[in-house]
């Protein structure tokens, strides 16, 4: 009987002894403290009743996340101790995508912030969009990339995965991605993804997102909203003409300080020491020269022309340059890359 | 420690020649015109190589009844070269040959880049190093008692070699200048010839613009007094083009084959000859010649 009257005392006093504690201390253990700003913005949009992406990746592989950087940094890896076999030969993908942010705004799509940013941060001012944040798109191949792919954007617009194999095939005169190339890739895009900490939230919007379960559901709608408002859901794509010779400036009242930015972190991207094409280039006259030669013309070597439309992949000759849509360098940057042309040949 | 010594100089070598602004396109292509430059091809790019050298111009060979060489072929090569790495490459050709006297001539060779001029380093030449070889493989002559090698008694005396240590450097950026020390050794030659032929090349190199060049090239050759009276030294000038992808190349020189194992030597045309009828200098015993490379990525 006294054992059971002990045992019952012991159980009183273990049930009892949370108000023992301070109140400091009740506080702590009563309270779940959220850190949103380090959440993934795919959980918190799902956390607040959205749906999930449909390329969504519940639980992020480590391995997959190095296969894939990797493969996208390489164009191949190291599998069951061989080097697998390229994607593409004659290019990688960060020839023209980047893996860091690319805008302080990550709202922003304006060339002109892009470029800002890039020399800012030493980044290089490429022809297609950055892979930082590509996980959370839900849009790709817009506008006018059907102008160039035709009904190869029809099943990559709303698809990720698509959208790589298109570029993996097409745009990198590569071939199709494996399953686990894609896998591994798709894994990396992951580990690229937004977090709440980059939207640049205001302080009550952060708190709502923390008292997410004492919202209402037309709260939580409205905050699905302004979160993603707060970036871009799909890069624009415009192309252009070339740029009709009564139009163009030659450079007059151009920047030539942004326009050598533009010249060594997008041009020299690829042509510097040959790197990525046959066509070397340097900051040299002789190079400027006979840009500025052909500024007058409709040729591959006139930067109006070359710029606006890149050239072809073809039978032969698989290498190819890539367009500079408006979005990815506007009129006035080129403009500001002639005046550096002209300054550099010394006109 | 020797190796340890070599795996360090090893090192050091190919840490130097990767990254930095490395000065680019010293010489275009990996030809100067007859001889190498200190170029070579980029990782896993293989180039596919015509070369042609027609028949003398002018002269008492040229002219137009051959359509001013034209007609003729003086040497043929096909070849195929690839780079291993950015510093390494090889290529293998096939040579129709002079006639005078190799025929039917495969070539090989390695080239390595050992110094890439860079002016943040502090490196003030491009140096590489190229080793060769050649072999023909036409039918022997059966007469044994001609003073000509064609016979080739052992299977080694078709074959010959030679080692060239190519140093450049680029003047700013239109003049590019070099250097070409040349040793050419041949199993097998004439009574009057010898063996071992050394020969310090030198060219020159002007940009006139961005896609066109003017070359100079000249492989003065030394050899022991007496010996090799016959021969003159390959003079060649060429006019580039140099487009994307493409580098082609007009060549007018004297001599008429490919590899060092013929030009070097072998070269007995002379820009300026006695007439052989009227005894008087005419202008004639060169001829045009072409080269063009076409650059696939594997």
């Amino acid at each position: 009987m006294k054992r059971v009257q002990l045992f019952l005392l012991v159980v009183l006093i273990i049930g009892t002894s949370a108000i023992l504690l301070d109140s400091e201390s009740q506080e702590l253990v009563s309270k779940r403290q959220m850190n949103v700003e380090e959440m993934s913005m795919e959980d918190v949009l799902v956390m607040l009743g959205d749906d999930t992406l449909i390329h969504s990746i519940n639980i992020m592989d480590a391995e997959k996340v190095k296969t894939g950087e990797d493969l996208v940094r390489n164009g191949s890896t190291i599998r069951n101790g061989k080097k697998t076999e390229r994607i593409s030969k004659h290019f990688v993908c960060t020839d023209c995508h980047n893996l860091t942010s690319e805008f302080k705004d990550i709202s922003s799509q304006a060339p002109e912030d892009r470029l800002a940013f890039a020399t800012a941060n030493n980044l290089p001012f490429l022809p297609a969009s950055t892979f930082w944040g590509i996980y959370n798109r839900t849009s790709f191949y817009n506008k006018d990339y059907e102008k160039k792919y035709v009904d190869l954007v029809i099943a990559a617009r709303d698809s990720l995965e698509n959208a790589v194999q298109v570029c993996a095939k097409y745009c990198s005169s590569g071939r199709y991605l494996e399953d686990w190339e894609l896998e591994s890739i798709m894994h990396y895009y992951k580990s690229l993804e937004l977090k709440i900490k980059d939207l640049d939230l205001p302080e009550p919007i952060l708190k709502s997102i923390r008292m997410y379960g004492q919202l209402q559901p037309t709260e939580k709608s409205e905050l699905i909203s302004t979160i993603k408002e707060s970036y871009v859901h799909g890069y624009d794509a415009t192309f252009l003409e070339t740029m009709r010779k009564d139009e163009r400036m030659y450079g007059k009242d151009g920047d030539a300080k942004k326009g050598e930015e533009i010249y060594e972190k997008s041009c020299l991207h690829c042509h510097g020491g040959s790197r990525v094409t046959y066509m070397n280039l340097s900051k040299s006259k002789l190079d400027a020269k006979l840009f500025w030669k052909n500024r007058k013309n409709y040729s591959d070597y006139s930067l109006y022309q070359i710029i606006r439309h890149g050239t072809f992949a073809k039978t032969g000759r698989q290498q190819y340059m890539p367009l500079f849509t408006e979005e990815k360098m506007s009129d006035t940057q080129l403009n500001d890359l002639m005046a550096y042309i002209k300054q550099l040949a010394g006109k | 420690m020797k190796l340890k010594t070599l795996a360090l100089l090893l090192a050091t070598t190919l840490s130097t020649t990767s990254f930095g602004q490395d000065v680019q396109e010293t010489f275009s292509g990996t030809r100067i015109l007859n001889g190498h430059s200190t170029e070579t091809l980029k990782a896993n790019i293989l180039q596919f190589r015509i070369e042609h050298r027609f028949g003398d111009l002018a002269g008492a060979n040229g002219g137009i009844n051959n359509f001013f060489g034209f007609d003729q072929a003086a040497d043929i090569r096909f070849a195929f070269e690839y780079g291993i790495t950015d510093q390494l490459m090889i290529g293998l050709g096939r040579n129709k040959g002079t006639g005078d006297p190799y025929s039917g001539l495969l070539d090989g060779f390695v080239k390595y880049r050992v110094l890439t001029q860079n002016a943040e380093k502090k490196i003030p030449l491009n140096v590489a190093i190229i080793a060769s070889s050649t072999l023909t493989y036409a039918k022997a002559f059966e007469d044994q008692t001609l003073n000509v090698i064609q016979n080739y008694p052992e299977f080694a005396h078709r074959m010959a070699y030679s080692t060239q240590i190519n140093i450049s450097r680029k003047f700013g950026e239109r003049l590019s200048v070099a250097l070409m020390p040349t040793y050419v050794h041949r199993n097998y030659v004439r009574a009057d010839d010898v063996n071992g032929v050394f020969a310090l090349g030198t060219a020159v190199r002007f940009r006139l613009s961005k896609q066109y060049g003017l070359i100079g090239e000249y492989y003065p050759t030394f050899s022991k007094e007496g010996f090799r009276s016959e021969f003159s030294n390959s003079l060649s000038f060429g006019f580039e083009w140099i487009t994307n992808g493409h580098d082609f190349k007009i060549v007018l020189t004297n001599s008429r084959g490919f590899t060092e194992s013929q030009f070097i030597p072998y070269t007995f045309s002379r820009w300026i000859d006695e007439d052989e009828v009227t005894g008087k200098n005419v202008v004639g015993q060169f001829r045009l010649g072409f080269s063009i490379a076409r650059d696939f990525k594997l």
